[in-house]
């Protein structure tokens, strides 16, 4: 004979199609161990019944969940937004100040170029005179004077 | 707990109606602390896991679709929260020392003072024994049996919550009653306890 143990709690559960509980019913009327087996599944059912209820809410809990969910970030489109301002502002903050210092590093070295082209005849003397370190004799002198003359007029 | 009216609160909310949540957890606060007492002994940290449950359905609410019944949708939350409590606070313990099936049982959730010292004796003895036998099942029989037994809910709505079969379900609530069964043989009627 098969036993029909494991059906029993869901029979006392009243768990079962009619069709499974009339077969579990039919088969606890003639079988005496799996009717001990109900019995003992039972009385646990009514022991678990005679459990304590679980204690309430305290007085507290309302407003300690209030304040929980308070410091929670704002919902919906606009709060979600709005919480990410300041996640976003940081980060946004960083590449702008970036993208200045580049600027004003590019603005600093045309300033540079535009003061030295300007400056250009000037740094042409000051390589003219640096080249005076090698005038060592009167010929020199003359030699780098006619190079002057040849800048100016081109050959002639 | 009304489902529908839960269902349209937690929907309201959905649409930005702060205050439908508030009335949300008013309706489910002491239905969640009970739940989440079944897995912890004490009476504050239920009430701490049962604020965590609300919290985690305020950050989720908009994965809830109106397809779902909100009982399980709720209890699944709960449940998933509850568990990684009971796996941290076994981890915890299992790292200082022995499991403690011997601690004290809750004091506020014994029966009320009006009670004889004897109501009151055998109400601890027999809180202490279930609290060892669900903190001895595996986790889905614990879920299921507290699902079932303290909670009443369906096997069908277990089989939701716990994201599991109908047949499942059916199977993890034997196996866990008939532990219950021999463990609690002591309070049933006719037994040790229940005759002192």
């Amino acid at each position: 004979m098969r036993h029909m143990a494991d059906e029993l709690t869901a029979l006392l559960d009243g768990a079962l199609e009619p069709a499974a509980r009339a077969e579990v019913e039919a088969h606890l009327a003639g079988c005496a161990a799996c009717r001990a087996e109900q019995g003992r599944l039972t009385g646990a059912l009514s022991a678990l019944a005679r459990l304590p209820a679980a204690p309430g809410p305290s007085p507290y809990f309302a407003s300690r969940l209030a304040a929980r969910l308070a410091a929670e970030p704002p919902r919906g489109l606009f709060g979600r937004l709005s919480a990410w301002r300041w996640r976003l502002a940081l980060p946004a903050g960083g590449l702008a100040a970036l993208a200045l210092a580049g600027v004003l590093v590019i603005r600093q070295e045309r300033g540079l170029e535009l003061a030295a082209a300007a400056q250009l005849d000037l740094l042409q003397e000051y390589e003219t005179i640096a080249s005076a370190d090698d005038v060592e004799t009167a010929d020199d002198a003359a030699l780098i004077a006619e190079f002057d003359t040849l800048d100016r007029g081109g050959v002639r | 707990m009304s489902q529908d009216h839960d269902a349209a609160l937690l929907l309201a909310f959905q649409r930005g109606d702060q205050a439908a949540f508030r009335l949300l957890y008013e309706r489910n606060a002491r239905a969640m602390i009970a739940y989440c007492h079944r897995y912890v002994r004490d009476a504050g940290r239920a009430e701490e896991l049962a604020q965590d449950v609300f919290v985690k359905l305020y950050r989720t609410a908009d994965r809830y679709r109106p397809s779902a019944r909100f009982k399980t949708f709720l209890y699944r939350v709960a449940t998933n929260h509850c568990l990684n409590e009971v796996r941290r606070a076994e981890f915890a313990a299992r790292a200082s020392g022995p499991v403690g099936q011997d601690q004290a049982p809750d004091l506020d959730a014994l029966p009320s003072t009006d009670a004889g010292p004897h109501e009151v004796a055998v109400a601890r003895s027999l809180q202490q024994a279930v609290l060892g036998v669900l903190g001895s099942l595996p986790e889905k029989q614990r879920a299921a049996l507290v699902l079932c037994r303290f909670e009443g809910l369906s096997y069908e709505e277990i089989a939701e919550t716990l994201e599991t079969s109908v047949s499942a379900v059916k199977s993890l609530i034997h196996r866990a009653t008939v532990s219950a069964a021999t463990a609690l043989a002591a309070f049933a009627p006719g037994g040790e306890e229940a005759r002192s």
